[in-house]
């Protein structure tokens, strides 16, 4: 153990944890979006999805070790902020260094306390929430409410853009650059971002519209 | 031409600073921020106000001992230059032009526009070197390094430590410096034997010196006079990742 309380304890071992928690979280996203977009198909297939997960024994101790990787991800993220802060703590009175700043990473720590307060918010709703009219009904009723549809999609618009720099990021951390794939490992977490972002979003939306009673 | 300079005026390390704002008459279109400072600076010797202090050396690009930050860029906004390069014809007649120090907890401010950068030298001294026996020189050729090995060496070791990386990192992390040291020595068959105990402290003491994380924004790279690559960070995390997990330290 103390070799992994040294590589913690190290700025690159720190980014190392960040950045593994991170992808791993974005192959959740997948599973957690494929399960969403079935509300498509109605409530039926819906909430047999949601029924027959919650059945699964395994599901526990598998939101266990979820809860693990999120807590790893937000815990070292805020710590390494904390100290980048610390780095600085005079600032410029003009700083126009651009580089390869984009405005996912500019709002990374922004993005994350959103998508934090969104996912505290999501587990008491939706996790937590009284599920025994079925998931179909209380996911339809709490969007229902317009303010909490925006907020929803406020939050994916963070998500989104918080993996457009945090998805091709983790690479660079992992020490993966190379002119032969990082153009297109770039691109492929500009589409992951768009792809989760619009995904998610596009439940709140077609509520809204009216498209899903 | 004239000019406004907003200058970062501060006593000592202790002190309070803040920016100053003079007016400089006289100046050519081909002389640099460092020449424009030596005026304003005997401009204000002649009124019995103190000159301000800033660093420079070779004023050729090369030694890396100029700082500043002008107009929120380190070294400022020209691609690929120090300080002592950037030409006053690059600005218009008139303009203000704030100039400010590096600002980094691990580069403390000395006076004025001087900050200590004495960070970068414990680092190199933590591994930044290969240990050789000195004699004579070795035969030429004894040692086979691949042409574009060596050019990537080569390239990493036109880091200069002038500190632009650090000044223009959001978070003032020395990641650029660091990778550029690593990867030149990483490279070559004689950085070879102090390979991963070379990383592992150069790394603590980056740390050490309070240092911030890299968040992979690149502005190191934007700011480089050298024109450091970013894929040399990469190259840092895997020769850490690399003495981590493989060797015995």
């Amino acid at each position: 153990m103390s070799f992994l309380s040294r590589f913690y304890s190290s700025s690159l071992g720190r980014k190392f944890f960040v950045a593994g928690a991170g992808l791993s979280l974005c192959g959740f996203l997948v599973l957690h979006l494929s399960g969403n977009l079935l509300i498509f198909k109605g409530p039926g297939v819906f909430n047999h999805f949601a029924k027959t997960l919650d059945s699964n024994p395994f599901i526990l101790p598998l939101e266990l070790v979820l809860a693990g990787f999120f807590l790893l991800h937000i815990v070292i993220g805020l710590i390494v902020r904390y100290h980048n802060y610390q780095a600085r703590p005079i600032g410029y009175a003009k700083y126009s260094v651009k580089g390869g700043r984009t405005w996912g990473s500019r709002t990374m720590t922004l993005t994350a306390l959103i998508v934090l307060a969104f996912l505290i918010i999501h587990l008491k709703d939706f996790r937590f929430g009284d599920r025994s009219q079925g998931v179909y009904d209380l996911v339809v009723s709490c969007l229902k409410n317009p303010y909490y549809a925006i907020f929803y999609i406020i939050a994916m618009i963070s998500l989104s853009l918080h993996l457009s720099h945090g998805f091709q990021s983790a690479f660079q951390t992992f020490g993966l650059n190379h002119p032969k794939y990082t153009p297109a490992v770039k691109k492929l977490g500009y589409l992951f971002a768009a792809v989760i972002g619009l995904g998610f979003a596009s439940i709140p939306l077609w509520i809204m519209l009216g498209k899903i009673k | 031409m004239k000019f406004f300079l907003e200058v970062w005026r501060q006593k000592n390390a202790q002190s309070q600073g803040g920016l100053v704002r003079y007016e400089v008459v006289g100046i050519s279109p081909e002389m640099s921020i460092l020449e424009t400072l030596d005026v304003l600076n005997e401009q204000l010797l002649e009124k019995g106000e103190e000159p301000i202090a800033f660093d420079s050396d070779c004023r050729e690009g090369i030694c890396g001992m100029c700082s500043l930050v002008i107009n929120g860029y380190p070294h400022g906004p020209e691609k690929a230059s120090t300080s002592c390069e950037l030409r006053m014809r690059h600005f218009q007649d008139g303009q203000t032009i704030i100039i400010e120090p590096f600002r980094a907890k691990a580069f403390p401010i000395v006076r004025d526009l001087v900050v200590d950068r004495s960070a970068f030298d414990r680092v190199m001294a933590a591994g930044g070197f290969v240990s050789v026996n000195t004699g004579n020189a070795p035969d030429a050729n004894c040692v086979l390094v691949p042409k574009d090995v060596a050019d990537k060496a080569m390239d990493a070791a036109a880091c200069i430590g002038c500190g632009a990386c650090v000044a223009a990192c959001p978070n003032a992390a020395a990641m650029l410096f660091v990778a550029a040291k690593i990867s030149h020595l990483a490279l070559m068959p004689q950085g070879a034997p102090e390979r991963d105990a070379r990383v592992l402290n150069m790394r603590a003491q980056m740390d050490k010196e309070g240092f911030g994380h890299c968040a992979n924004e690149y502005a190191c790279e934007a700011a480089c006079p050298k024109e450091i690559k970013v894929s040399n960070i990469a190259r840092l995390n895997r020769e850490f990742l690399r003495a981590v997990v493989c060797s015995d330290k």
